[in-house]
């Protein structure tokens, strides 16, 4: 086995980021923010769209959990660019569940079921009285946390 | 730690590649970087495409999803730390995830990408990042089981503006100057051995 090197690198991001004028750190959030905010109406419709796919998965209940781990973690990775921070708990809790069925073995749709109208309901009340939507994901994580990692 | 709204930051000359599978999440991490002035981004769906902006493109950061279609993202940060162009290995590297399957959690520690950002994220977070890593002086590691940042904090501190979890963790960076610059004769005097009287 080779000995481990160790190299100096000066990245042409640093010399840029410090470059005479720019903005300031509050500025380019505030911009982003806004431009972001732009892309929101179409993401929430989508993620409707995405809730209704696994919905139709877990009423016919004839895919594989790779397809549902797909579906759940596409929901996550659009929802997390948004902030929505219930609605990303409660699909990390679906990811996870569906990874430990995968690593045992087995297909549980009935609890699969339980996190399909969960996303349905935080997305519904998306922003709505975040204690009690916290307690759903709460409930979630319970249901995850009965199969082992 | 938030980074300090105050800070200037120029990325009007930055080169972005934004590697996401879904257009929608694309769409989003777009307008991000809009927001922060990068005027110059390309995009790529999966794998293939970004290795081919990798080769032909002067690229100063890639932000890439860890899920892609054709390879994930560790895969992609794995190829250009080993294989990809001499100018281009050691290109800076902000990964996003979002959940880690059982079997990805190693490979994500050994991808060699400079810092790791999970969902859910706000704008603020990922200027933050693209920040500690315009500021990273982590040398690159060249091994055969690792070719990335050197995953050791210790020697250098955590990332700026971040406590650390050791109590003697300090980072290295001065900061700018709290007081005016010395003149000349000041310094001078410093300098100067001078008799004392005892």
């Amino acid at each position: 086995m080779s000995e481990a090197e160790f190299v100096k690198v000066k990245y042409r991001l640093t010399e840029q980021v410090a470059r005479p004028g720019g903005m300031t750190a509050g500025l380019a959030n505030e911009r982003a923010q806004r431009e972001l905010a732009a892309h929101a109406g179409d993401a929430m419709k989508s993620l409707g769209n995405m809730i209704g796919r696994l919905e139709t998965m877990n009423r016919e209940k004839s895919v594989s959990l790779d397809t549902v781990y797909e579906e759940a973690s596409t929901i996550l990775d659009i929802a997390g660019l948004f902030d929505k921070r219930t609605l990303c708990d409660a699909c990390y809790s679906l990811c996870e569940l569906v990874d430990r069925q995968r690593t045992h073995g087995r297909q549980d749709w009935a609890s699969i079921g339980v996190h399909v109208s969960a996303l349905r309901l935080l997305w519904t009340k998306d922003g709505q009285d975040p204690e009690s939507l916290k307690s759903v994901v709460d409930g979630l994580w319970s249901i995850t946390d009965r199969l082992a990692p | 730690m938030a980074l300090d709204p105050k800070i200037r930051i120029n990325l009007d000359r930055s080169v972005v590649l934004l590697v996401q599978q879904n257009s929608q999440a694309m769409d989003a991490l777009t307008a991000m970087f809009r927001g922060f002035g990068v005027r110059k981004q390309f995009k790529a769906a999966n794998g293939a495409e970004a290795m081919h902006v990798v080769k032909t493109q002067e690229l100063d950061l890639i932000v890439t999803d860890s899920h892609l279609p054709d390879m994930d993202g560790y895969d992609l940060v794995h190829w250009l730390r080993r294989e990809g162009p001499d100018n281009a290995r050691f290109t800076p590297v902000i990964m996003l995830t979002g959940h880690a399957a059982r079997t990805m959690v190693e490979k994500s520690r050994d991808s060699g990408a400079n810092f790791v950002v999970s969902r859910p994220f706000t704008p603020e977070i990922l200027l933050q990042r693209v920040f500690w890593v315009a500021k990273d002086e982590r040398q690159m590691v060249v091994a055969d089981g690792y070719v990335g940042p050197d995953r050791r904090f210790k020697n250098m501190g955590p990332p700026l503006g971040v406590k650390g979890r050791r109590k003697d963790d300090l980072s290295t960076h001065v900061g700018a100057a709290t007081d005016p610059n010395m003149d000349q004769s000041d310094i001078d005097m410093l300098l100067k051995p001078m008799k004392a009287q005892l």
